[in-house]
């Protein structure tokens, strides 16, 4: 998949096709899953919230503005903010808790950091990298080999090695700045 | 004044020294290029560093169909990729990522792997984690290998690169590819595996096999990322431990070979010549 079919995904919504939330879905349901797990840290809460920012952005999909930006971060900003509402949902339960047991102070979870979100962000895009140049790129990220390694390796040209790197860079970088929070 | 290489920019962002002196000397005057390699640089870091928790992990499968009724649309999926199978994109599209800094095997594989499974987070985490970051993923071995002596590098040596393919036994794990490389550096042998393989239920896990196909080390668990780096356990006769051996590992607390092998394959002789014996 790549960066064509993501604003294919963003049109299909924005012209109300029918199988467009399945779309959506297949395309950004590990992202919103996997930013609301790392934020929850419980799998049913993780799924309650991605439920509920599917069927949000499904039913406002007319205040999607393709103009203004990607689905993905607009996809992100619901999921943070659903994941906001759950961890007031939990601290408002665990203040009932402790009224009713007395008991020892809760700590009140946090929303997930920025960076948090924008690794989540990171690692999205890459799993969308042809495979050849994701495999370049977690090569890159994640064992010492300098680039010319890598092209003694993969058995690939240097400068194809070269061109992954850069446009493998370029594209996470549009990424983060399209989607990211912090970046 | 031209602006620095964008190729060499992307270089330099991921640590290697590239570029002339004439280039460190543009950077160290333009603004532009200083910010742009900035930029670069973040991006890196992010990746870099990425908690193995916050790799993406598909959402369960039985998901979808809630979603669907809530919202009021049809359950039907384009390509069923939902089902179990790599959750984002087209069918072949890997559902996780790589995103996961190395996996280090302590020195003794059998010592650690009971304190491998006891990581940080509870048990449910855990596995939720790796269920879904299982989605994609793949080692194999057997298939083509390829050695090559490479010069030597600032830290490690590839030895070996080798592709890792399916067993013909096993034609439901057909079109799962991998590769796995080989490297040396001053005091230890690692390798390097890379893994490209469907969702499923479970986690994939790499081992050493003996020649009587009984014997197995393991070198540990490749689901917290389609890449996983593992020392060679010190002291090991390759020349025994000759095959490398993919899984599919139930979350049932077994620290047993499941003998679902998913790929398999050789050592090549060439890697087994002068360090036939695993340096500690």
């Amino acid at each position: 998949m790549n960066r064509s079919s993501d604003e294919d995904v963003a049109a299909a919504l924005s012209g109300g096709q029918p199988d467009a939330l399945a779309l959506v879905y297949e395309r950004f349901g590990p992202l919103v899953y996997s930013i609301a797990l790392r934020a929850l840290g419980i799998r049913s809460d993780a799924e309650d919230v991605t439920q509920q920012v599917f069927v949000s952005a499904w039913r406002s999909r007319d205040r999607f503005d393709r103009g203004r930006g990607t689905l993905g971060g607009w996809l992100v900003t619901i999921t943070r903010n659903k994941v906001a509402d759950a961890l007031r949902d939990r601290q408002r339960d665990s203040r009932v808790l402790l009224r009713v047991t007395g008991g020892a102070s809760v700590t009140a979870p946090e929303a997930p950091a920025d960076r948090v979100v924008d690794r989540i962000v990171l690692a999205d895009e890459l799993a969308q990298l042809p495979e050849a140049q994701r495999l370049v790129m977690v090569l890159s990220f994640y064992s010492d080999l300098t680039h010319e390694q890598i092209a003694r390796v993969l058995g690939l040209p240097l400068g194809t090695v070269k061109s992954h790197i850069r446009r493998g860079l370029q594209r996470l970088r549009s990424r983060l700045e399209a989607d990211g929070v912090a970046y | 004044m031209s602006h620095i290489d964008p190729d060499i920019l992307a270089l330099r962002a991921l640590g290697e020294t590239a570029g002339t002196a004439a280039d460190a000397e543009h950077a160290a005057s333009c603004a532009r290029c200083r910010a742009e390699l900035a930029r670069l640089t973040e991006v890196v870091r992010l990746a870099r560093d990425t908690d193995p928790r916050e790799t993406l992990q598909a959402p369960p499968p039985q998901l979808w169909d809630r979603i669907a009724a809530a919202a009021g649309v049809s359950p039907a999926l384009h390509n069923g990729s939902l089902n179990g199978a790599a959750p984002a994109g087209n069918s072949a599209a890997p559902s996780t990522l790589p995103i996961q800094k190395e996996q280090v095997a302590p020195e003794d594989s059998r010592e650690s792997r009971p304190s491998r499974r006891r990581l940080a987070w509870p048990r449910g985490r855990l596995a939720s984690a790796m269920a879904g970051l299982a989605a994609g993923v793949i080692i194999g071995i057997g298939g083509g290998v390829a050695v090559s002596q490479l010069s030597p590098a600032p830290s490690a040596r590839v030895v070996a690169r080798i592709e890792l393919s399916p067993l013909p036994q096993f034609p439901q794990w057909q079109g799962t590819t991998g590769t796995a490389v080989m490297r040396s550096t001053a005091s230890q042998q690692e390798i390097v595996i890379t893994l490209r393989a469907p969702a499923r239920p479970g986690f994939y896990e790499a081992w050493l096999l003996a020649r009587d196909g009984v014997s197995m080390i393991s070198l540990g668990d490749l689901s917290a990322a389609h890449t996983g780096t593992f020392t060679m356990p010190a002291g090991v006769d390759l020349r025994n431990y000759s095959r490398i051996d993919i899984s599919l590992q139930p979350f049932d607390g077994s620290t047993q070979h499941s003998k679902a092998s998913v790929v398999r394959g050789s050592l090549p002789a060439a890697a087994l010549g002068a360090g036939a014996t695993s340096r500690g």
